[in-house]
């Protein structure tokens, strides 16, 4: 079964700027009331780095990760699903998903995934 | 407010110090530099120790209180300042501020970090603890792969290559290897690290599109300096003393996706010209320059958004041997933080040390930027949130 994408972004009431990850007041004109607002649809990829180098925790040769815009201009990282980094190009089409992304204490912590479309 | 001056500066070898403790090597550099400054047995008011990890790596806290009591310098009051790799920036600021306000007279700011006794991929993941614990920690992201996403997207937009980002490599490590305190002191060889089928090994990638060659070591080594006012300083019979000219801090989001453009690095600039005007001096008035390039880009983005160069211009002058020791504007003359190293908590206090240095004509021929008056520095901290900047001057007897 497909995984929900479990994250929440805050659209000012004022301004309308989107925020992700929440700020107490917009970054914008500094009003503290949101709209909260789900991703929507897939996403364009804005960056991408392929790291060899991993922190503790990761067991795994290199992590492909990126920044992408979703839809709704929801801006969200989150690690790609692709063998090599020649499969990506900046504004590609991503599809996101909900997926364990590490491992920790034995536990899956859940976060974005997208998978190259473009 | 009160003109400060730098009348002490020490530091002590970077590199992988097993030997030293924390606060031995924190301790060394403070020795040093209140010898440099000629206090012999005097005190000092207060001290201020630039730290981002030894709650994590050494399971040890308030190492202020602890390095005022190791050099007997009690009762001054003591205060540990953490700001990421930009620590050491904010706690010289810290001091100045203290004795500008007239509060101390004088002040020892030290910054060290010990971060070789962990294994790599703990020094990896303690400096990625920095990052958004929620949006961008969770998913294995680390400091060099935020400056691998920023690199490739000014790549895209300034057109800077690989090229550009090799000469900054081979000048910064051409310079640490005169330089006797840095950590890496090895002349790096185009043909090996670039142009022949072996550079992929000997320069892999680290994450893409940098390669090993664009990243700064880890170090261990700690640095120190002494300020006062410059009335009190001019009355020492001492080594010159180096004006705090001017000084600036600015933060930007946490998060570079939530950067209206991830390539605009505000804080630099907003930093860089509070500097510039308090000290009432302008990017071309600068002699010498120690930059944060904890990533070869970094050195070439910054030098673009202090001001030194325009917007795609950074990288070209790197090329064309204007940053070098006699061209236009000498940077990193220390080697920088990709040869001298990046003991985070010790890299700010380490770039006021090298500039010192410089404003007081005591290095060598082959490192001394000749005539130089003004200094400049950035010291970067988070993927560019929080970014502190210092203008030094220096003063005629």
């Amino acid at each position: 079964m497909k995984n929900e994408i479990a994250i929440t972004a805050f659209k000012c009431k004022k301004c309308g700027r989107i925020h992700y990850p929440f700020h107490d007041r917009c970054l914008e004109c500094k009003n503290r009331e949101f709209e909260k607002i789900k991703p929507q649809g897939n996403a364009k990829l804005l960056t991408y780095t392929s790291i060899y180098n991993l922190p503790w925790g990761f067991d795994q040769r290199f992590l492909i990760i990126g920044v992408a815009e979703f839809e709704n201009k929801i801006k969200a990282m989150g690690q790609i699903k692709a063998d090599s980094i020649d499969e990506l190009k900046l504004g590609m089409e991503v599809r996101p998903s909900w997926e364990s992304v590490r491992v920790q204490a034995g536990e899956d912590v859940f976060g974005l995934k997208f998978e190259p479309i473009g | 407010m009160r003109d400060v001056a730098i009348i002490g500066v020490g530091m002590i070898p970077f590199g992988r110090r097993d030997e030293d403790s924390l606060l031995d090597m924190l301790a060394y550099a403070s020795l040093n530099a209140l010898d440099d400054a000629g206090m012999g047995d005097k005190t000092v008011d207060a001290v201020y120790v630039g730290n981002m990890g030894a709650g994590i790596i050494q399971h040890q806290t308030s190492i202020a209180s602890s390095l005022v009591d190791r050099l007997s310098l009690l009762p001054a009051a003591a205060d540990v300042v953490e700001n990421g790799p930009a620590s050491g920036g904010s706690a010289v600021k810290n001091g100045l501020l203290a004795v500008a306000s007239g509060y101390y007279d004088y002040v020892l700011v030290a910054g060290g970090e010990k971060m070789r006794e962990i294994t790599g991929w703990r020094a990896t993941d303690f400096v990625a603890t920095m990052t958004h614990p929620e949006v961008e920690y969770p998913y294995g992201i680390t400091l060099p792969g935020m400056a691998g996403m920023f690199t490739q997207l000014y790549m895209e937009k300034y057109g800077v290559t690989r090229e550009h980002l090799l000469a900054v490599a081979m000048k910064n490590q051409e310079m640490g290897a005169l330089n006797p305190y840095a950590h890496v002191e090895m002349l790096l060889d185009r043909e090996g690290i670039f142009d022949s089928p072996h550079a992929v090994v000997n320069n892999p990638v680290a994450a893409t599109p940098l390669h090993l060659y664009d990243l700064c070591p880890v170090s261990d080594g700690a640095a120190a300096v002494i300020l006062c006012p410059l009335d009190m300083a001019k009355k020492l019979q001492n080594k010159p003393p180096v004006l705090i000219a001017g000084f600036g801090q600015a933060t930007d989001t946490h998060t570079l996706q939530e950067r209206d453009d991830p390539t605009d690095l505000k804080a630099v600039t907003l930093a860089a010209q509070q500097a510039f005007d308090m000290a009432k001096l302008k990017p071309k008035d600068i002699d010498v320059a120690e930059l944060h390039d904890a990533f070869t880009i970094l050195e070439i983005a910054e030098s673009e958004h202090i001001g030194f160069f325009k917007k795609g211009e950074g990288g070209k002058a790197a090329a064309a041997g204007k940053t070098r020791l006699g061209g236009q504007l000498p940077i990193n003359v220390s080697g920088g933080l990709k040869s001298r190293g990046h003991p985070v908590g010790a890299t700010g206090v380490a770039q006021i040390v090298d500039i010192t240095f410089q404003l007081r004509h005591e290095l060598p021929k082959d490192r001394q930027v000749k005539n130089a008056k003004h200094g400049f520095t950035i010291n970067f901290g988070g993927f560019g949130n929080n970014v502190v900047s210092f203008v030094l001057k220096r003063t005629e007897p």
